[in-house]
C-alpha cells in the first residue's frame, strides 16, 4: 500500500533514465534489423519498431514514448527506406507511409501512457477510498479520546509514512503545550507559539506553510463543526503534492470530527455527572437535616421540660428515656454516614479473623435490646457451627443495620428471625421478619442509596442497607432480598471454609 | 466501693468533663479533670489519683503518648474514652497499658461498670491467692475452681487461660496477648484455638453460655473477665 511517490530527485533521475532507456532500445532494436532487411521487406521492420515503441509507452512516461516513436521514424527512415543512409525517400508510398508510420508510433505511444495513467489514477483513487474507509472505520469504533488519537497517529503512519503529534486543547480553548502521546515532550517555545497561531487562526504555519517556516515541524488546525479540537504537528520532509493533500485534508476533517465527537461526549458525562451529584448532594442534605432535627427536636423540647417546669419523678423519668432514644438514633445516624463514606473513599480494610458466630450475634443482639424488646426475636444457630472467617466489627454492623431495619418496618409482637448455618465452605445468615416486605417492582433498589420505600413513615438516610451490601461485598459475600408469604427475608453468604485446629494434648488437671 | 478514689480526667471538651463530673461525683468519686496533656502529666504526679480516664485526641500530645509517659510510673487503671474506634487505635491503647476502652459516645452506667471493675481489679492483686467472681471461685495456688462450691473439672489449657483472665480482671486481654501467654509466640496468628478454649471455658463456667456475663468478648478486641 505504498502511497508516497518518489521524491523529486530521484524522479528526474528516472526520467533521464527513461528517455536514454527509449534511445538505447530503439537503437538497439534497429540494429537488430538490419540482418532483416536484406531477407524481408523494410514493411517488417517498421511493425517491429512500432511494437516497440507500444512496449515502451507500457511503462514510460509520454515525453520518452515521443523520442522513441520520433526516433523510430527516423531510424526507419534512414537505414531501411530506401534509399539507404539518407533521409531521402523516393516513392511517394513511401513518404505517405513514414508519415503513417510516425502518426501511429505518436498517437500509440500517447495512447497507452494515457490508459496507463488513467488506471494509475484510478487505482490511486482505489487507494485514497480505502485508506479514507480504514481510517472513518477505526475512528467510529475509537472510543475515548486517547484512542481516537492512537488511530489518527497509526494511519497517518501508514497512508503518509509521517510520525504525527496531536496536540489538544484544554476544553476551553486554549492550546495545551505537550503532545497528547508523549506527554512528556513538550513544544518549544517558539515551536508553541506557532503551534497556537495555527490553533487561533485556524491556519497551516510552520514548516512548507509560508507563515513561520523555520521550524522542523508542520501545524495543521483541526476544525470542527462546534469546537475545534487542537492541531496536529508532523514533521515531513516536502509539501504534500495536489493528489495527496486532498487526501490529508480529508483525513483531517475525519480525525477532527472524531475528536470533537468525544469532547462534546465527555462534555456531556461531566455535565450528567454533575447532575447526579447535585441530586445526590441535595437528597442526602434534605434526609439529613431532616434526620438530625427529629432527634434534636426530642433532646431540647424534654430537656427544657425537664429543667423549667417542676413534673413528677415518672414524667422525668419518661422525658429522660426520649432524650436517651433520641441520642441512639443521632449516633445511628453518624455512624451510617461515617461508615457510608469509609466504603464511598475505599479506605478500608477487612481484617479477617475466626471468630465464634454466637459472640457477634450476642453482641448485637445486647446492643439492640431495647428496639427487639416489642418483638419476639428469635435465634436459631446451628448447633455445629464452626469458627467463621470475617471482619467482627463489619458482619456486625451488617447485622445491626438488618436487625434495625425490621424492627423500623414490622409490626410490634411479630417475629423476627436470625438464623445462621454452614453450608459448602460458606456462611449463610438468614434474617427475616413479618413486616410488610417490599413492593415486587422495588426489590432490585433495595440496596442502593438513599432507597426509601415512598409511602413509609420511618425516617431514616436510606443508607442501612447500602453499607449492608457494600460490607458484605468487602467479604466477597452476597446479599439478597426476597418476599416470604409475610414479610421480607434478607439471605447473606460469605465464604468461609472450615478452620483447621489440630488436636492438642491438653489433660484434665490433677487435682489434689 | 468506699467512694473516696480520686479519678483524673484528661479531655479537652469542656461539655464531656462536666458530664462526667456530674456523674462521677454522683456516684461518690472525687474529681481532677486536666484540659491537655502536658497539664495532665503534672497532675497525675501531683494527685496520684486511683484512676485515669484518658481522651486520646487532645490538642498537645497525642493520648497514646501521653499513656506511655503515664505507663512509666502509674501502675492503677487508665480506662480510655475517645472518639477514634479503629480496632488498630484500641489495640495499640492497650498494648501502651490502657486497662480499657471505651468510644464516644458512651452510656454512663457502661462507663461507670468499667471503672468498678477497673478499680476492684487492683484489689484483687493485692489480695490472697483466691479470687471470686459472682459464683465463681479461683485458687491461684492450690489449682481449683469452684462453681457454687462445685468442683470444676478443667484441663490444663483452661485453666491457664482463666487464671490469666482472673489474674487481669476488668481488663480487655487483646487476642494476641492471650495467645503469646498461653500458646507462646508461635501461635500469635491462630485465634481459632482461642475460640475454641473459650467456648469450652464458657460452657464450665458461665450459667447460660450462650449469654456469658463473665467472659465477655470484645469487638474484634479480645477479651474482658469480670464485672
Amino acid at each position: 500500500m505504498d502511497f508516497i511517490k518518489y521524491s523529486d530527485s530521484t524522479l528526474i533521475s528516472n526520467k533521464i533514465r527513461h528517455y536514454f532507456l527509449s534511445v538505447i532500445i530503439v537503437g538497439v532494436t534497429a540494429f537488430l534489423c538490419i540482418p532483416l532487411s536484406n531477407t524481408q521487406s523494410y514493411y517488417v521492420v517498421s511493425f517491429i519498431l512500432l511494437f516497440v515503441v507500444s512496449f515502451l509507452a507500457t511503462f514510460m512516461g509520454i515525453g520518452p514514448v515521443i523520442v522513441a516513436a520520433t526516433l523510430s521514424a527516423l531510424v526507419w527512415n534512414f537505414f531501411f527506406i530506401p534509399p539507404h543512409y539518407t533521409f531521402h525517400i523516393e516513392k511517394a508510398e513511401d513518404i505517405l507511409m513514414f508519415g503513417m508510420f510516425f502518426s501511429i508510433a505518436f498517437l500509440n505511444g500517447i495512447l497507452t501512457t494515457r490508459v496507463r495513467r488513467q488506471e494509475q489514477l484510478a487505482r490511486e483513487r482505489e487507494k485514497r477510498t480505502d485508506a479514507l474507509f480504514q481510517l472513518t472505520k477505526e475512528l467510529s469504533k475509537a472510543n475515548g479520546i486517547e484512542e481516537v488519537i492512537k488511530v489518527a497517529i497509526e494511519n497517518i503512519r501508514l497512508y503518509f509514512k509521517l510520525e504525527a503529534y496531536i496536540i489538544l486543547q484544554n476544553g476551553e480553548n486554549i492550546l495545551q503545550s505537550f503532545k497528547q502521546t508523549q506527554k512528556d515532550e513538550i513544544l518549544s517555545i517558539r515551536e508553541f507559539e506557532i503551534a497556537k497561531q495555527s490553533f487561533n487562526k485556524l491556519e497551516i504555519t510552520g514548516r512548507f506553510s509560508g507563515v513561520s517556516s523555520n521550524v522542523e515541524y508542520t501545524f495543521y488546525p483541526l476544525k470542527g463543526t462546534r469546537l475545534n479540537p487542537g492541531i496536529i504537528a508532523v514533521k515531513q520532509k516536502s509539501s504534500l503534492d495536489a493528489t495527496r493533500k486532498i487526501l490529508w485534508d480529508t483525513f483531517l476533517t475525519q480525525i477532527a470530527n472524531a475528536l470533537e465527537r468525544e469532547f462534546l461526549g465527555e462534555l456531556a458525562q461531566k455535565v450528567r455527572f454533575l447532575d447526579e451529584s447535585d441530586r445526590l448532594y441535595r437528597t442526602l442534605f434534605n434526609s439529613i437535616s431532616h434526620e438530625l432535627r427529629i432527634p434534636v427536636s426530642t433532646i431540647m423540647g424534654a430537656s427544657d421540660t425537664i429543667i423549667s417546669s417542676n413534673n413528677s419523678k415518672e414524667v422525668q423519668t419518661e422525658l429522660c428515656q426520649e432524650i436517651f432514644t433520641a441520642s441512639l438514633r443521632l449516633n445511628r445516624l453518624i455512624e451510617n454516614l461515617l461508615n457510608m463514606s469509609r466504603l464511598e473513599s475505599g479506605h478500608f480494610s477487612v481484617r479477617l479473623d475466626w471468630y465464634d458466630l454466637n459472640d457477634l450475634i450476642n453482641k448485637v443482639t445486647k446492643d439492640l435490646s431495647e428496639e427487639l424488646k416489642p418483638f419476639h426475636f428469635k435465634v436459631d444457630i446451628d448447633d455445629e457451627m464452626p469458627l467463621v472467617k470475617i471482619d467482627f466489627g463489619l458482619i456486625e454492623q451488617v447485622l445491626y443495620n438488618l436487625l434495625v431495619n425490621s424492627t423500623q418496618y414490622a409490626p410490634v409482637s411479630t417475629i423476627i428471625t436470625l438464623g445462621a448455618h454452614h453450608e459448602k465452605e460458606n456462611l449463610i445468615i438468614e434474617i427475616t421478619d413479618e413486616g410488610p416486605g417490599f413492593p415486587e417492582t422495588e426489590l432490585k433498589n433495595v440496596f442502593k442509596k438513599f432507597f426509601k420505600v415512598n409511602s413509609r413513615k420511618t425516617g431514616g438516610l436510606g443508607l442501612g442497607l447500602s453499607i449492608v451490601k457494600g460490607f458484605i461485598e468487602a467479604h466477597n459475600g452476597t446479599i439478597y432480598v426476597s418476599n416470604r408469604e409475610n414479610g421480607a427475608k434478607f439471605t447473606i453468604q460469605i465464604p468461609s471454609a472450615k478452620p483447621e485446629i489440630k488436636k492438642q494434648v491438653d489433660p484434665l488437671y490433677e487435682w489434689k | 466501693m468506699n467512694g473516696n478514689e480520686k479519678i483524673l480526667i484528661i479531655d479537652d471538651e469542656l461539655q464531656i468533663r462536666r458530664l462526667l463530673e456530674i456523674t462521677l461525683s454522683a456516684n461518690g468519686y472525687k474529681i481532677i479533670q486536666s484540659v491537655n496533656g502536658k497539664e495532665a502529666l503534672v497532675d497525675a504526679a501531683t494527685y496520684n489519683p486511683s484512676l485515669i480516664i484518658l481522651d486520646l485526641g487532645l490538642p498537645d500530645i497525642d493520648g497514646q503518648e501521653i499513656l506511655k509517659k503515664l505507663r512509666e510510673w502509674f501502675n492503677k487503671p487508665i480506662i480510655i474514652l475517645s472518639v477514634r474506634d479503629s480496632e488498630e487505635e484500641i489495640i495499640n491503647a492497650l498494648d501502651n497499658g490502657a486497662n480499657d476502652y471505651l468510644t464516644k459516645p458512651f452510656r454512663s452506667g457502661e462507663l461507670l461498670a468499667r471503672i468498678r471493675a477497673a478499680i476492684r481489679s487492683i484489689e484483687n492483686t493485692s489480695d490472697t491467692a483466691i479470687l471470686t467472681f459472682e459464683s465463681l471461685t479461683i485458687d491461684l495456688q492450690s489449682h481449683t475452681v469452684k462453681k457454687n462450691n462445685e468442683l470444676l473439672k478443667l484441663t490444663a489449657t483452661e485453666f491457664s487461660i482463666l487464671s490469666l483472665f482472673a489474674k487481669n480482671s476488668g481488663r480487655v486481654l487483646t487476642h494476641q496477648f492471650i495467645l503469646k501467654e498461653i500458646w507462646g509466640h508461635g501461635y500469635s496468628s491462630q485465634t481459632q484455638y482461642l475460640r475454641v478454649f473459650v467456648a469450652q471455658l464458657r460452657k464450665k463456667i458461665e450459667d447460660n453460655p450462650s449469654k456469658p456475663t463473665l467472659l465477655i468478648t470484645e469487638s474484634g478486641i479480645g477479651y474482658r473477665f469480670g464485672e
